[in-house]
This record gives structure tokens, C-alpha cells and sequence, in this order.
């Protein structure tokens, strides 16, 4: 279970809405690498996992990437208060507002909704790690390209510190697939699936 | 310019970005002395911390509320607001 704190967990005030910024960063929250498909996926595949470290991280990971899911939202507010209905219709917003008005709704910045379709959950720990993996270093490309596009410095903050936690991810779930991989046979490290087909240690 | 709030608040968050942050490191290196010391350090100063924001602004988790009169989990903004992280 979780418990909620009132407080965002890296600070986001911005001082000048950006509509057009907002249908950028939105793929972070909703597009196929975002922050919702990460919590998502690392929440679902820890029930696979065959050791408790490896069922921490995921269990962490995933609750950190709710923050990041929270953060991303209030950076999307933020951008889009106060618009004028001439704003929206020059910055390209009138597409999502049509829609949304400046609700948040998890979608890629390309158009397509958020879709358990971006994730998977093989019950494989190997597939599923190595999907993490690629998950991250997605995920702060992303970020990356976000960077190319904005010279807000009230926005890069935030972005540049969500990037940097993608990197320290990839590292914690590197060191996840070693602890599984030690555990099994190194001639054949792909022999089997050893959350089904091998009895616990 | 930060407000009272928002300074004590910048303590918190760095406090608690350290606990998030060991914690993870613990997952993978669940015998590192240095580690474990770290995070005892970290998470003392965030409960400190955490108490000093709540005397002044109101409960970080409903369920810390000490309310009588009024709920006032919902009498604070909440953080999404500029300003208000």
C-alpha cells in the first residue's frame, strides 16, 4: 500500500506558461517512455521477481516514478495557466484542449494516449529486467531531447534532475539483473525462466 | 525568492531526496556498513525536519494530522501550485 506526502519531491515553479512546451514534456508523463508506463511496469513485474533485492528495487523504483509521474503533472499546469483563447490556438494547444481543456491526461506528445501497450510484464525476471534497463535509458533520452527544445531555466531544473534519476535507475536495475544472473547457471544463463521453472533458493 | 516555506521545505526535500536515494542504494548493497550509517543519519534529520515543517504547515500525511476543529489536511494548498514547492 502507499501513503501520499504533500510535498512534490524535486521543487517546480514556473514563471511563464508555455502551452507549446506542455504538448512537448507530456510524453514524459504518457508517451510510450514516460513516467506512468515506468511505475506501471516496475509495480507490475515485481510479483515475478525471484529475490527480495530485486523486489525492492522494483517496489521503489516504481513508487519513485509516481513522484516523477506528480512532477511532470505539475510542470504541465503550470505551463498551461492562464491562457487566452488566442494563446491556445497560436501555440498548437487547441488540439489537446479541444479535448482536455488543461486537464492532465497521460498521452505521447505524437498523439497516441497512454497504452499498457508502451510496457510489459513477462514473468520472465531476465526479459523483464532487460526491459527496465532500456526503459531508462529511453526514458532519459527523452529527457535529453526535451533539454534540445527549451531554454526555460525554470523547466530544464526539474527536467535535468528527473534525467539524472534515470541514470541512477539504470545503474540500481544493472546491479538487479547481476544479482539474478548470479544466481543461476553462467554456462546458460537463459536455460530457463527461474521464476517458473526452478524451484526457489 | 523563496519563501519561509519553501526554504524549510528545500531542507526537507534534500534530506528526503538522500533517504530516497540510500534506500535504493540499499536494495542492491544490503550489508554496507557505510550505507546503513548513512541512511540512519539521513533519516533522523528528515523526521526532524519533518516534525519542524508540520508544526508550522500542517500535516506532509493525512494520516500525521492532529486536527480537532477543522481538517486541516485540506486547509493547506497542494504542491502542484507554483509556490508551493
Amino acid at each position: 500500500m502507499w501513503k501520499y506526502q504533500k510535498t512534490l519531491e524535486y521543487p517546480v515553479n514556473i514563471k511563464n506558461p508555455d502551452p507549446a512546451l506542455a504538448k512537448i514534456i507530456i510524453s514524459q508523463l504518457g508517451g510510450p517512455d514516460g513516467e506512468v508506463g515506468a511505475a506501471t511496469r516496475y509495480l507490475s513485474q515485481r510479483f515475478a521477481s525471484p529475490c527480495r533485492e530485486v523486489q525492492g528495487l522494483l517496489t521503489d523504483i516504481g513508487t519513485e516514478e509516481l513522484a516523477h509521474s506528480e512532477i511532470i503533472s505539475a510542470i504541465l499546469y503550470q505551463l498551461t495557466r492562464n491562457l487566452t483563447p488566442k494563446e491556445i490556438k497560436e501555440s498548437g494547444f487547441d488540439t489537446y484542449f479541444v479535448d482536455h481543456t488543461t486537464g492532465i491526461y497521460p498521452m505521447a506528445a505524437s498523439g497516441t494516449a497512454w497504452t499498457a501497450n508502451f510496457i510489459q510484464s513477462t514473468g520472465d525476471p531476465i526479459a523483464d529486467m532487460n526491459e527496465d534497463l532500456a526503459a531508462e535509458q529511453k526514458a532519459r533520452l527523452t529527457y535529453d531531447n526535451i533539454l534540445r527544445l527549451t531554454d526555460d531555466p525554470d523547466v530544464r531544473d526539474p527536467i535535468k534532475f528527473l534525467r539524472e534519476r534515470e541514470i541512477v535507475h539504470y545503474q540500481r536495475f544493472g546491479e538487479g539483473l547481476r544479482m539474478i544472473t548470479d544466481q543461476l547457471d553462467a554456462k546458460n544463463f537463459y536455460a530457463f525462466n527461474p521464476s517458473i521453472d526452478k524451484p526457489k533458493a | 525568492m523563496l519563501s519561509e516555506k519553501q526554504k524549510l521545505l528545500r531542507r526537507l526535500q534534500a534530506a528526503r531526496f538522500a533517504v530516497i536515494e540510500i534506500n535504493l542504494y540499499l536494495d542492491s548493497h544490503p550489508t554496507c556498513q557505510e550505507g546503513l550509517r548513512y541512511f540512519r543519519e539521513k533519516r533522523a534529520e528528515l523526521e526532524s525536519l519533518t516534525k519542524e515543517y508540520e508544526e508550522k504547515y500542517g500535516p506532509i500525511c493525512a494520516s500525521d494530522s492532529d486536527a480537532t476543529d477543522r481538517w486541516d489536511w485540506v486547509a493547506g494548498p497542494f504542491p502542484w501550485e507554483r509556490g508551493e514547492s
